[in-house]
């Protein structure tokens, strides 16, 4: 990670539009910027799975930028 | 003598105005005299203890498919929605060639869960134009119906197979103007487009292929009627929806017409999301532009089996690799003694009672129909068990056919939801009636909003009926429609204050070919009419036939 590049803040299962379970993640941009972006259950388990953690719980402090890896 | 007197209730117009006691008068299809002691009418209704509105207007369906068999587009009729949108989130069923069908059919399917045999054995294809759809619907109609045109099959109509493949050349954009302008001479309310939807095979709509100047181009059209565009922005990420409705404005104000925007809704995780996309609608409208966010009134649940791998169970890791598997693997997995046992554990040490106990048992899949509605933990006490290991049982029973709902998990706090509804700027819509059929009940919104938002006090009568007759009415330009008043389409609904509300979920098999869908009955509604016909009363539908293609 570098000083360039978004943290997830947070990550909250929540229901979304369809009634699926979806992964909504808080994010920190390096201008300080903050943003919000739900992810289906597909992205949300590349997330967690591209950022080594078996939990959602597990996602705050890791980079946002492992979402690209392996897409 | 009049047609019908509906005699003694409470009137609330619509208008907004406090409700008041009175006769309403009804003669030809319209509203003919508002006052006391009016004359006799050949049929009386007798709405003593009752309120009489104006029919509530649905602003977002997908009825687009379920009208060609069933002109009541049920059950929303019984829930007093006498005027209803169809044709939402780009697609319609029409303009379409007959060559497009299958390719649209998959995307209604994908998007909206209809089974395949809604579009194969419950009608005959005669149309390929937009007045030929609204031909086809207007044979039956118990309801009215403003139907919107679908910016992807306008796409597919000028462009085939490219439609979702490039952009489109001024030429082809010229041909889209064209066919808009047909489509909206021919009865269309508006156009939808979506800039989020996928078709079966995972692939953007067609609409999600159109550069700036096509929008630009076809909301030209849009402006020669005053008709509405639709949209479906980004609704996962909030800047990028603040982007749309910036978007949006721009397109109000260099055409002069309404836009609207669906969904909008409050979810955990993102408290600011809703507050954040209104503020910047108030700055909108402050500039002259008309942007209008959809709101619906009912909470979200949260459904899933173990058929797919869902985030409910993101925080429990070593379900998430048992469910990730592929189905064979998942399934020896959850048979696997030791593993189980470790789900188990980490459900917590009551067993997942706490975590999982109270999940309802949906229906309507392979699970035993008498378990419909019963909570996981009357399940597994029931079995014997705790929950986790009912739950992970009675899915191996059942080829993990078995779906669960945790209920209302979002857009569930009825504090802040309801000053958001109230607020003069949110329109109230986004039910989807229509659509997501396997996945929850569309159905009943109206009734909730007078069961949570009125009853608790976040809207009075008045407003509340306000919001979903004239505003409705006044926001899409539909004439005549949304009020109680002489000269008025005579759409009302004869309604308990006290008693309206939405039933309970439930599965019902009554799509064509035995489908299942889920659905909610009214309560408290008692008749409804439609251009002065009473379509449904005393918990029956009746064989009026007096809906309309409403403009």
């Amino acid at each position: 990670m570098t000083d360039e590049d978004a943290v997830i803040l947070n990550a909250v299962v929540a229901p979304g539009h369809d009634g699926a379970a979806e992964l909504v993640v808080s994010l920190r941009h390096p201008n300080g910027g903050l943003e919000t972006v739900a992810l289906d259950a597909e992205l949300g388990f590349h997330l967690m799975k591209s950022c080594g953690v078996a939990s959602a719980a597990d996602l705050p402090g890791k980079p946002w930028r492992r979402i690209l890896e392996g897409l | 003598m009049y047609d019908i007197v509906i005699r003694g209730g409470l009137v609330v117009d619509g208008s907004g105005e406090a409700g008041f006691k009175a006769d309403v008068a009804i003669q030809d299809g319209k509203i003919c005299e508002i006052g006391q002691g009016l004359a006799a009418g050949r049929r009386e209704i007798d709405a003593q203890g009752r309120v009489v509105a104006p029919g509530f207007i649905d602003p977002h369906t997908h009825f687009d498919v379920q009208l060609l068999w069933d002109g009541a587009a049920k059950p929303a009729l019984e829930h007093g929605v006498t005027s209803i949108v169809p044709g939402n989130c780009s697609l319609s069923l029409a303009p379409l060639k007959a060559a497009d069908r299958k390719a649209v059919i998959g995307m209604f399917q994908q998007i909206e869960e209809m089974p395949p045999e809604a579009f194969t054995i419950a009608f005959d294809w005669t149309w390929e134009d937009f007045a030929g759809y609204r031909d086809a619907i207007a044979r039956t109609l118990s309801v009215n119906v403003a139907p919107l045109v679908g910016h992807s099959v306008i796409r597919l109509f000028v462009m085939g197979p490219a439609a979702q493949e490039r952009t489109a050349t001024p030429a082809e954009i010229a041909a889209m103007q064209d066919l808009l302008r047909e489509c909206l001479e021919a009865g269309a309310v508006g156009l939808s487009t979506s800039f989020v939807d996928v078709d079966e095979n995972g692939r953007p709509v067609p609409s999600r292929f159109a550069d700036s100047d096509e929008l630009d181009a076809l909301c030209a059209v849009l402006g020669e009627f005053d008709r509405m565009l639709q949209v479906v922005p980004e609704f996962y990420a909030t800047d990028i929806t603040i982007a749309r409705i910036d978007q949006l404005a721009e397109l109000s104000l260099k055409h002069k017409i309404p836009t609207t925007f669906s969904p909008l809704f409050d979810s955990r995780g993102n408290g600011d999301n809703a507050p954040r996309a209104i503020a910047r609608v108030e700055e909108q409208f402050a500039r002259g532009a008309r942007v209008w966010p959809q709101m619906q009134t009912r909470p979200i649940d949260l459904s899933f089996s173990l058929l797919r791998p869902s985030l409910f169970f993101a925080r429990l890791p070593r379900w998430v690799r048992v469910l990730r598997q592929p189905l064979a693997e998942r399934i020896a997995a959850l048979k696997d003694p030791q593993t189980s046992a470790q789900m188990i554990e980490d459900a917590g040490p009551d067993g997942g009672l706490a975590m999982l106990g109270s999940l309802v048992l949906r229906g309507g899949d392979a699970a035993p129909p008498e378990l419909t509605g019963q909570t996981l933990a009357q399940i597994a006490e029931a079995r014997g068990q705790g929950c986790a290991r009912a739950l992970i049982d009675l899915s191996l029973e059942h080829g993990l056919d078995v779906a669960f709902l945790a209920a209302s998990l979002g857009h569930e706090d009825t504090a802040r939801i309801g000053p958001m509804l109230a607020h003069p700027l949110v329109h109230i819509g986004a039910s989807d009636g229509g659509a997501h059929l396997a996945s929850f009940a569309t159905y009943g919104d109206t009734g909730y909003l007078f069961s949570e938002f009125v009853q608790k006090g976040h809207l009075s009568l008045e407003a509340a009926v306000k919001k979903i007759t004239s505003d409705t009415a006044d926001i899409w330009g539909l004439k005549n429609r949304g009020r109680l008043a002489p000269g008025w389409a005579a759409d009302v609904v004869v309604f308990d204050a006290q008693g309206l509300a939405r039933g309970e979920e439930r599965p019902v098999f009554d799509m064509p070919g035995g489908g299942m869908r889920y659905t909610r009955d009214a309560t408290g509604v008692d008749t409804v009419l439609v251009n002065g016909q009473v379509a449904y009363a005393d918990g029956a539908y009746t064989d009026a036939r007096s809906g309309v293609i409403c403009t």
